[in-house]
């Protein structure tokens, strides 16, 4: 890639955004994180991301609010919902509301790339 | 759809209905989208993205319906996390095969949604039956312990509780202090809290930082107190196996990791176990256990994939020390091969952990699998360094024939530790799965963890067993034959290799499967053997007794099928067609993964073992009651006439009916998508032109002039349209009736302006040629009175992406004449590979996942013959001539494959 990929990773693992956050860079992307929604949020608002990974667990907000405000304002934008609690029901929905994709923890790093890859790809190209 | 209402019931009726239908066809063709070049182009793009997001989306989908059906097969245990997860994960990748389609189609098939809903709704519910345990008894003993007690003990104790309580074995006395239990402590005082704090911005690269933070922790878990009440339980526990014993009770402390995928075997033994503890110190060494779960290579390992530290519990096994006088371990098979007739028994005196650590010199034997269990091979004294230990050949068979109960009851090859006291009585200590090849075990491309994860038991056993060079299970094959166990000696091995997609045994006449006409001939009861699983050869498997392909992986579709209908299969197995002939009798062995000839009773016997591990646990229920709704496949054949949303029972039809309508809309984006006439260019050949071009993307060279109206082959970068237009222009066009001289154009021309050719001409008159071209792409629709043909190819970069099609319809001959020709053709195709399916005079033909080399090939013989089967239909009187010409288009094509390809 020309210009290194940029991901915003919001989680409030700290452990395992920063840690996700290292190997990304070591892969050539450009990743900041964010521990809370208003903080992504003010993040995203500043223009940077390119493609967001949004946990739906979050401490000051329902990631669910936040992803439909992502959604509200920056449409374009693609956004990958991450969590450790598998429901079919918040999948659909976060699915429903705009999300990307919809990523289970545990995961590996190559599921995520490849997911993070596609997402942006595919906001790149026209949609009917 | 018309209705009735929709006929006015006049006298003249049927003159308006035949108005109406005709305007209403001349309508539906006046509105079709007519699309400048530019829309054009991304109306192609968003199509194509849509498409290869589908495509994903059915791997995924597909893998992880594999999945869940090897856990209920494969011996181990799992959580209704695991479920719940795969179940989530599964139906998010359908909605998205559902959402694309629906784009690809241009808002058709939104009528999934129905079935899509309906399914979900019903799984929501079953896997709503069972919400975790969350709060339980901080103590269970090991009397309460078995399989369905994971979610409180961790698997290694849940197995041993098994192993215990259902098979009746002798396993240590003790208790388990539960997960309850270890959240109880972490949680107190604010304990986890500091522990994230210490954990909040860890640089993993830096390895001693690591070390110091993680010893720190430790520490601090190490120095914490207990709860009075946990303390308490713990110690009265203690003293309740105290009593029963003599001496100063001594006690091992195992640690058993829940929420990890522990099948994981590059994680196992990872944490902390303390043998030989006193009371005074089971207190310390319990805290010392749960802060083991902070060791380096544990947060690493946790971190790199999204773990959640709450959600991992420690469970502890606290467990009466065996007095062991000889101990070791025992593997119910060889490591590197599934199907040794044989067990493997390493032994050392004293505990088992000198031959768990590797750090005391062992003995090894190979002992039969078979009663009596003879030893088979015993390392002689010069090998050793120490004198030989007393294991007598009764122990050594005792060992045995617990290795095999031990491995029936699970399912799976075992790895077990054992020990037997001084008073000679033999105690299982552990009992898990033996280590899984590479492949199947969770993976890890960190460079991390590469070298901060220590390698584990089970590898460098295996290899050391190698390296001390055994002889191979041919050698002692007879002997274990004798007892009527495995393989006689030398049978002839066909093939070996591929991978299991469905275990067991098969046997029967061996039928290679290469058209759609092969598979009407498929006779009940023999061997499938193909190159690709295409979903299709699905229908056979109710009459197939085993299945052998050259391609394909575990997670397709036809691999699940097999594993519903409990036929044996290996995919991946090079070579299957060229080494195997038809009819001959063999014998499949998917599990061992090979192929003999003839027919092997001993294997045959070997009943493949239903594990029953997790039968009757809440959670095995809950999974085999989802799979209700996932797995089984009722569409099978996309020309049924069920073959629709509403035929869509389970989410594996979802994909199915997504998939093959995913690939019939992006074959027909050109029939589908008009286009604004300056966009074509047309060919400049040495002929009256009839073929346009419109470049859908990069399919023009950039040195071509937009605004020309005109373009050659040499401005053409289209890969797929070049190979087309070499078969088409190969051969002059050399059947009846008669031409002059003129080239291939003329040809064309001719056959479009003679009336006596084509009774349909008239409206042919205005029709042209289209090839809607990028670089990868190509979709060609010709179109001559009543013929129709296309063609599309795409060579992308992923050979899941790649395929080529060809559909044909019409004719202008009677009926019989058209069938000979559509056979001709399907007799052809399927001889290049192509998969065929025809009714009545329509055809349509495939090839998918096949590298861009080989599919240009096969676009020159769709080229050859869109040109030279274009009138044969009049002169197509009988099969004779039709074997004629079968014979004569043949030749051509292999002259036309020598020419372009030297080396075919």
């Amino acid at each position: 890639m020309d210009q290194p990929l940029k991901i915003l990773l919001i989680d409030d693992e700290i452990d395992f955004v920063e840690t996700t956050a290292k190997r990304l860079i070591r892969r050539g992307y450009s990743a900041k994180t964010a521990l809370t929604c208003a903080e992504g949020l003010e993040t995203i608002a500043s223009g940077w991301p390119e493609v967001v990974v949004l946990d739906v667990m979050l401490p000051d907000r329902d990631g669910m609010d936040c992803l439909r405000e992502i959604k509200e304002k920056w449409p374009t934008l693609p956004v990958i919902l991450l969590t450790g609690h598998a429901s079919m029901e918040a999948g659909l929905h976060g699915l429903e509301s705009g999300a990307s994709d919809y990523c289970l923890k545990p995961i590996d790093l190559e599921t995520l790339v490849e997911m993070i890859a596609i997402a942006h790809r595919e906001s790149r190209l026209p949609g009917i | 759809m018309l209705k009735g209402n929709d006929f006015p019931e006049q006298p003249n009726a049927g003159d308006q209905n035949m108005t109406f239908f005709l305007d209403r066809l001349t309508s539906l063709f006046r509105t079709k989208p007519r699309l400048k070049p530019a829309e054009l182009q991304a109306a192609f793009r968003a199509h194509y993205k849509d498409f290869r997001a589908l495509l994903t989306a059915n791997n995924n989908a597909l893998e992880l319906m594999a999945e869940m059906e090897q856990a209920l097969t494969a011996g181990r245990s799992f959580g209704m996390a695991f479920v719940r997860g795969n179940c989530t994960a599964l139906s998010v990748n359908i909605y998205k095969m559902i959402h694309h389609l629906t784009r690809l189609a241009d808002g058709r098939y939104t009528e999934l949604d129905q079935p899509f809903r309906a399914i979900t709704k019903q799984l929501e519910q079953v896997i709503a039956l069972r919400s975790p345990s969350a709060e339980g008894a901080l103590i269970l003993t090991m009397a309460e312990v078995d399989a369905s007690a994971v979610d409180q003990v961790g698997e290694k104790m849940a197995n041993l509780g098994e192993v215990r309580n259902r098979l009746g074995l002798r396993t240590p006395d003790g208790f388990v202090i539960t997960a309850t239990a270890s959240r109880h402590f972490v949680e107190a005082d604010a304990l986890q809290v500091e522990i994230n704090r210490r954990l909040k911005g860890l640089d993993l690269d830096n390895l001693e930082e690591l070390y110091t933070v993680s010893a720190g922790i430790q520490n601090l878990i190490s120095n914490a107190p207990l709860s009075p009440e946990l303390e308490e339980a713990i110690l009265a526990h203690h003293q309740q196996l105290a009593t029963d014993s003599e001496d100063e009770l001594l006690v091992a402390l195992r640690s058993s990791a829940l929420g990890e995928d522990s099948s994981n075997v590059s994680f196992a033994g990872q944490y902390r176990t303390q043998l030989n503890v006193s009371r005074e110190f089971v207190v310390q060494t319990y805290r010392e256990i749960v802060a083991s779960k902070y060791k380096s290579q544990a947060i690493v390992y946790r971190q790199q994939r999204g773990y959640r530290n709450l959600d991992v519990h420690m469970c502890v096994g606290c467990l009466r020390m065996v007095d062991g006088a000889i101990s070791g371990v025992l593997y119910s098979r060889a490591p590197d091969d599934p199907r040794s007739p044989y067990v493997i028994i390493q032994a050392a005196p004293g505990l088992a952990a000198t031959v768990v650590d590797g750090s005391g010199a062992t003995e090894q034997f190979r002992v039969s699998r078979t009663p009596p269990h003879p030893i088979l091979h015993r390392q002689s004294a010069e090998e050793l360094s120490h004198s030989p230990l007393a294991l007598t050949e009764l122990q050594a068979a005792e060992l045995a024939a617990t290795g095999v109960r031990l491995e029936e009851h699970f399912g799976t090859p075992q790895d077990i530790e054992w020990s037997i006291d001084r008073c000679g009585l033999l105690y299982i200590l552990q009992s898990r799965p033996l280590g899984r090849p590479a492949s199947e075990g969770g993976q890890d491309n960190s460079s991390i963890s590469s070298h901060t994860v220590p390698q584990i038991r089970v590898s460098i056993v295996g290899r050391s067993v190698r390296q001390r060079g055994l002889p191979a299970m041919q050698q002692v094959c007879g002997q274990a034959d004798d007892k009527g166990d495995a393989v006689p000696c030398d049978p002839l091995t066909l093939l070996s290799g591929g991978v299991c997609a469905s275990q067991g045994v098969g046997c029967g006449p061996v039928f290679m499967v290469r058209s759609n006409l092969d598979l009407l001939r498929f006779p009940k009861g023999a061997v499938l053997v193909i190159e690709t699983p295409y979903p299709d050869w699905a229908s056979l498997l109710n009459r197939a007794v085993a299945v052998v392909s050259e391609t394909g992986q575990p997670a397709a579709h036809l691999a699940t099928v097999a594993r519903e209908f409990g036929v044996p299969a290996i995919f991946g197995m090079k070579q299957a067609l060229a080494t195997l002939e038809n009819n001959s009798l063999v014998t499949v062995d998917a599990t061992g993964g090979k192929v003999y000839a003839g027919r092997i009773e001993s294997l045959l016997a070997l009943a493949p073992p239903k594990p029953n591990l997790m039968a009757g646990s809440p959670v095995y229920k809950v999974l085999t009651q989802a799979l209700a709704h996932i797995t089984p496949l009722n569409l099978t054949d996309p020309a049924s006439p069920f073959f629709r949303p509403d035929g869509c029972k389970t989410l594996h039809d979802l994909t199915r009916f997504c998939h093959e309508k995913a690939v019939v809309e992006m074959f027909t984006f050109g029939e589908r998508y008009g286009f604004d006439d300056k966009a074509a260019k047309q060919l400049v050949v040495d002929a009256p032109s009839q073929w346009w071009v419109i470049d859908l993307d990069d399919g023009f060279t950039p040195d071509f002039d937009p605004e020309s109206r005109y373009i050659d082959l040499n401005h053409i970068t289209s890969a797929p349209m070049q190979a087309i237009w070499q078969g088409m222009t190969a051969f002059p066009w050399a059947g009846p009736p008669p031409v002059s001289l003129g080239g291939f154009g003329s040809i064309i021309f001719q056959s479009t302006r003679n009336p006596n050719l084509d009774p349909a001409v008239r409206s042919a008159m205005a029709a042209k040629n289209y090839f809607l071209i990028s670089k990868n792409f190509c979709n060609l629709s010709v179109r001559l009175g009543y013929h129709f043909a296309l063609v599309e190819a795409n060579l992308g970069k992923y050979l899941t992406e790649n395929y080529v099609s060809f559909q044909f319809k019409g004719g202008a001959a009677d009926q019989d004449r058209r069938l000979l020709r559509i056979q001709l053709i399907s007799e052809i195709l399927s001889e290049f590979g192509f998969r065929v399916e025809q009714k009545v005079d329509a055809m349509t033909a495939r090839i998918e996942k096949k590298p861009g080399t080989y599919l240009l090939e096969r676009l020159k013989v769709l080229g050859y013959l869109l040109i030279h089967t274009r009138q044969i239909d009049m002169i197509m009187a009988d099969q004779d001539m039709a074997a004629s010409y079968h014979q004569k288009i043949m030749a051509d094509l292999r002259t036309l494959m020598d020419k372009t390809t030297p080396e075919a």
